[in-house]
């Protein structure tokens, strides 16, 4: 959980997410964002932060998130208790974005307590404190998950879901992916061109020979190997092949497709 | 004698003849693994299969040693149709083996870039064009390749004019791709080109199954042994001549011919040398008739008689079925049967089975999943420190720990499964001397339900087969909220095996039954023994994609679908409609009844 506001965040829009992010900020609706793994949901919430001047509290969810991790929690310091707002709270309360991702990780038991914040209400019940806080008028919640089919029996209550305003992010379109590769690695466009096309060739085999396929991310650790000084091949085959199999034939299988470019 | 010397003679000629590197020499089979993959990452169609070619005659200018030892009539290329890829089987053309792989490795790029041939000689080129251009690693392999075979191609000295001009154009078609535009004419075909995909070979008069009058299947069993792997050429014969064979006599004349005939076969018949003779045919005729040539009485053996069968419930349920070559759903086109035996007698378990039921009802029955933390407890493993915390922050506190610990519990299983088992008559052929598929299935579904019935799980069991579109025999033989006893063993021990498998609707009716129920998981198991085929179109690619999309549809719908399969060939298919995590295939068949529970245990997450 940290927060953080840096400056010149670098995101390469893919459609109208940016324009339908600053209207639901401008009307204070709360975001859902839906997408693989590594496409850059995290990226993408981090330059919006920028571009609305606000902070930006991130919460990596996971199974054993309580509602005390998010709210707060009473603390033994050296002159008694003393209240310690979660990050969740110190968001509402200072008017920060807070970002909870891969939410469907965390039990369900937990996400509810987004309830009170994401409808019209805005405000948050602290139990243990008795006091109902109201939330910053630049206060805005923004979740994210990954609904592939391992996530199948995780998914969120519809009565979470119906609250938010949803946007369906996915890997960048081959000419994007290499104008972002080109300037997070550092890399020429040739090579740039080479490993967006190997990558979209290992998409294709999602669900029958992989199970999940190159994301954006792991495009440019193989870009930034490259950079570095490794040879084309080897970076390929530790960035793209070995993460994502580990059946022989299949990584013989990509070794074949590696080298049919490089 | 003459054979005997024959033989030496033929073996000498043809080695002299040869042009193959037997050293370098590549086998389809081998490399498959990796290449089926390989073309679907370049964009090859999902569905299709990789499969061996066989040859065909090229009316190509040989050399007087290749005509006198009567080889290179044939050669082996590559092309498609929707239903798979055909390569050849060996490759042996170059010195080097990496050469002889690259020339797969080409191929198969070839042809994901190349679905469909309008124009040979063009397609093929702008094919080779647009892969030279976007990867340049296949371009280098492919100048290596494209150098060593110009040398092997023939040359001046043995073709004439036209001939040449017309093996030169090819020459630089294949140096530079896209730079000709006409193939000149010349008599002959060209030396068969292995870089470029070839049309489909031509068929006959193609005569299709009559669908409306009813066939019967034949009861012979296929030959044990096949040729080879690589799929021949069929021409139906148009036979349906109906005149043909019977014989007719008075009957009074019948006791006149039985008596016994010695006919003296000057020719030992070899059955062993039959299957010599059809890898030398090109086209095997296939006759539509297909009873065998003595029997022309017709009996009815598709189904048994009314009062043998179990009872048909209800009607019957339309369901649709998904034909992919129109991408469209065909509505109402398949009659599914519930079918019950009902006049199964209520049986105890068998002896065979007691011991394996006790060991896996104790094991089920204290399943522990995702163990969850139980909080604010009084009595636990660990501190609950949250609830420590606030007891200590409370004014009124007291200096006990009280209710300030957790501890690990299992928690509440939600899920309910659906055992979907395949009755084909495949599961007619045996293993050993005492045991049949059906056996070991009947097995595996019982020890799978005394299992379930110790933990608190629910479970429905359901047999399928079917015979063409009109009938999808459905069997129930346990349903979720019956109980399990004695009434649903003694269906189980009831079970005999079917017809065909017609999976895609017997998954649809599944689905239909997995979503009344109310629980957070649903499994839906699938026990198979074949690919998805029935006596109609369903079969191949038609019967693959309809079973992908009725799995696609149970999916949509929060059915985890699973199969469990003994094909061995289970993985050419499989992966497709399941995906790579789900399916099993259990090489193994007798350890299916034990397996079966444990890979029930895995899937749902308990330990």
């Amino acid at each position: 959980m940290n927060k953080s506001m840096n400056a010149n965040i670098r995101y390469l829009p893919q459609a109208n997410e940016v324009d339908l992010f600053h209207h639901a900020a401008a009307v204070k609706l709360p975001v859902l964002l839906k997408g693989p793994t590594g496409c850059g949901k995290t990226r993408f919430v981090q330059y919006m932060a920028e571009q609305l001047n606000r902070p930006l509290i991130t919460i990596a969810c996971h199974d054993d998130l309580t509602a005390a991790d998010l709210v707060g929690r009473h603390l033994i310091g050296a002159d008694g208790t003393y209240w310690q707002d979660g990050p969740l709270t110190r968001a509402v309360r200072e008017g920060a974005i807070c970002y909870l991702d891969e939410v469907v990780e965390a039990r369900k038991d937990t996400t509810v307590v987004l309830h009170p914040l994401s409808d019209h209400r805005r405000e948050l019940p602290i139990d243990r404190t008795g006091e109902l806080l109201k939330a910053h008028p630049d206060f805005m919640l923004v979740i994210s998950y990954n609904p592939g089919y391992q996530n199948l029996m995780k998914g969120l209550k519809p009565s979470t879901r119906q609250r938010f305003v949803g946007l369906s992010f996915d890997y960048p379109t081959p000419e994007r992916e290499v104008v972002i590769l080109c300037q997070e690695a550092g890399i020429d466009k040739q090579t740039a061109t080479q490993l967006v096309a190997l990558g979209n060739d290992l998409r294709r085999l999602k669900d029958q020979d992989l199970e999940e396929v190159a994301s954006t991310r792991l495009l440019i650790y193989c870009a930034l190997m490259i950079c570095s000084g490794i040879a084309v091949r080897d970076a390929c085959r530790a960035c793209l092949a070995e993460p994502l199999t580990d059946d022989s034939e299949t990584l013989a299988a990509i070794d074949r497709l590696i080298s049919s470019y490089f | 004698m003459e054979e005997f010397v024959g033989a030496i003679w033929h073996r000498m000629v043809t080695r002299q003849s040869a042009t193959d590197y037997a050293d370098a020499r590549v086998e389809l089979a081998d490399l498959l693994p990796q290449l089926a993959p390989f073309y679907r990452g370049l964009g090859g169609e999902p569905g299709k299969l990789l499969e061996a070619a066989e040859p065909r005659p090229f009316r190509a200018p040989r050399k007087l040693i290749q005509r006198i030892a009567g080889t290179h009539r044939r050669h082996t290329v590559g092309w498609q149709d929707e239903r798979s890829l055909r390569l050849p089987p060996a490759i042996a053309l170059f010195p080097e083996r990496d050469l002889n792989e690259s020339l797969y490795l080409w191929l198969v790029a070839m042809a994901a870039k190349l679905p469909t041939i309008r124009h040979w000689f063009r397609d093929n080129q702008s094919a080779c064009r647009a892969l030279l251009d976007a990867r340049p690693g296949l371009a280098r392999r492919y100048h290596e390749m494209v150098e060593v075979a110009l040398v092997l191609r023939p040359g001046q000295d043995q073709l004439q004019d036209d001939a040449w001009t017309r093996e030169q154009t090819i020459r630089r078609a294949l140096l530079e791709p896209g730079s000709a535009e006409r193939l000149p004419r010349a008599p002959g075909d060209a030396w068969p080109v292995p870089f470029w995909l070839y049309p489909e070979p031509m068929h006959g008069l193609s005569v299709t199954a009559c669908e409306i009058e009813d066939e019967h299947h034949d009861t012979q069993s296929a030959p044990p042994e096949t040729v080879d792997s690589a799929r021949r050429t069929a021409r139906r014969l148009d036979d349906s001549k109906e005149t043909d064979g019977f014989l007719i006599f008075q009957l009074e004349s019948l006791f006149s011919r039985v008596e016994q005939v010695e006919l003296d076969r000057c020719q030992e018949e070899n059955l062993d040398d039959d299957l010599g003779a059809a890898e030398d045919l090109d086209i095997i005729t296939l006759s539509r008739q297909r009873r065998a040539g003595s029997a022309r009485v017709r009996f009815d053996l598709d189904l048994p008689a009314p009062h043998n069968d179990d009872l048909a419930l209800g009607e019957g349920i339309r369901l649709p079925e998904w034909d992919y070559r129109r991408q469209s759903l065909k509505p109402d086109y398949c009659l599914l049967q519930p079918m019950l035996t009902d006049d199964a007698e209520p049986a105890p378990l068998p002896e065979a089975l007691r011991p394996a039921a006790r060991s896996l009802r104790n094991r089920f029955g204290c399943l522990r999943p995702e163990r969850n933390w139980l909080r604010r407890q009084w009595q636990g493993d660990e501190l609950d420190l949250d609830a420590w915390l606030d007891r200590l922050t409370d004014e009124q506190h007291s200096n006990e720990p009280g209710a300030c610990y957790r501890q690990r519990r299992p928690n509440q299983r939600d899920l309910s499964c659906l055992l979907l088992a395949d009755l084909s008559m495949s599961t007619e052929c045996g293993i050993n001397e005492d045991q049949r598929v059906i056996d070991v299935i009947r097995d595996s579904v019982t020890l799978f339900a005394e299992a379930l019935s110790g933990s608190r799980d629910r479970f429905a069991l359901y047999g399928f087969s079917s015979i063409k579109h009109k009938q999808v025999r459905y069997h129930l033989l346990k349903n979720f909220n019956e109980p399990y006893g004695d009434a649903v063993r003694g269906r189980l021990q009831r079970i005999k095996p079917g017809f065909y498998t017609r999976m895609g609707a017997a998954i649809r009716q599944s689905t239909v039954i997995l979503e009344q129920e109310k629980t957070a998981q649903r499994l839906l198991l699938i026990i198979s023994d074949g690919k998805p085929n029935d006596i109609d179109h369903y079969e191949g690619r038609y019967g693959i994609e309809d079973t992908r999309h009725a799995i696609q549809q149970a999916r949509a719908k929060g059915v985890q679908p699973f199969c469990i399969t003994i094909d061995e060939e289970g993985s050419d298919y499989l992966p497709y409609l399941f995906g790579d995590k789900g399916y099993a295939l259990v090489s193994d068949i007798d350890r299916l009844p034990m397996l079966l529970p444990r890979l029930y245990l895995n899937l749902t997450g308990a330990c």
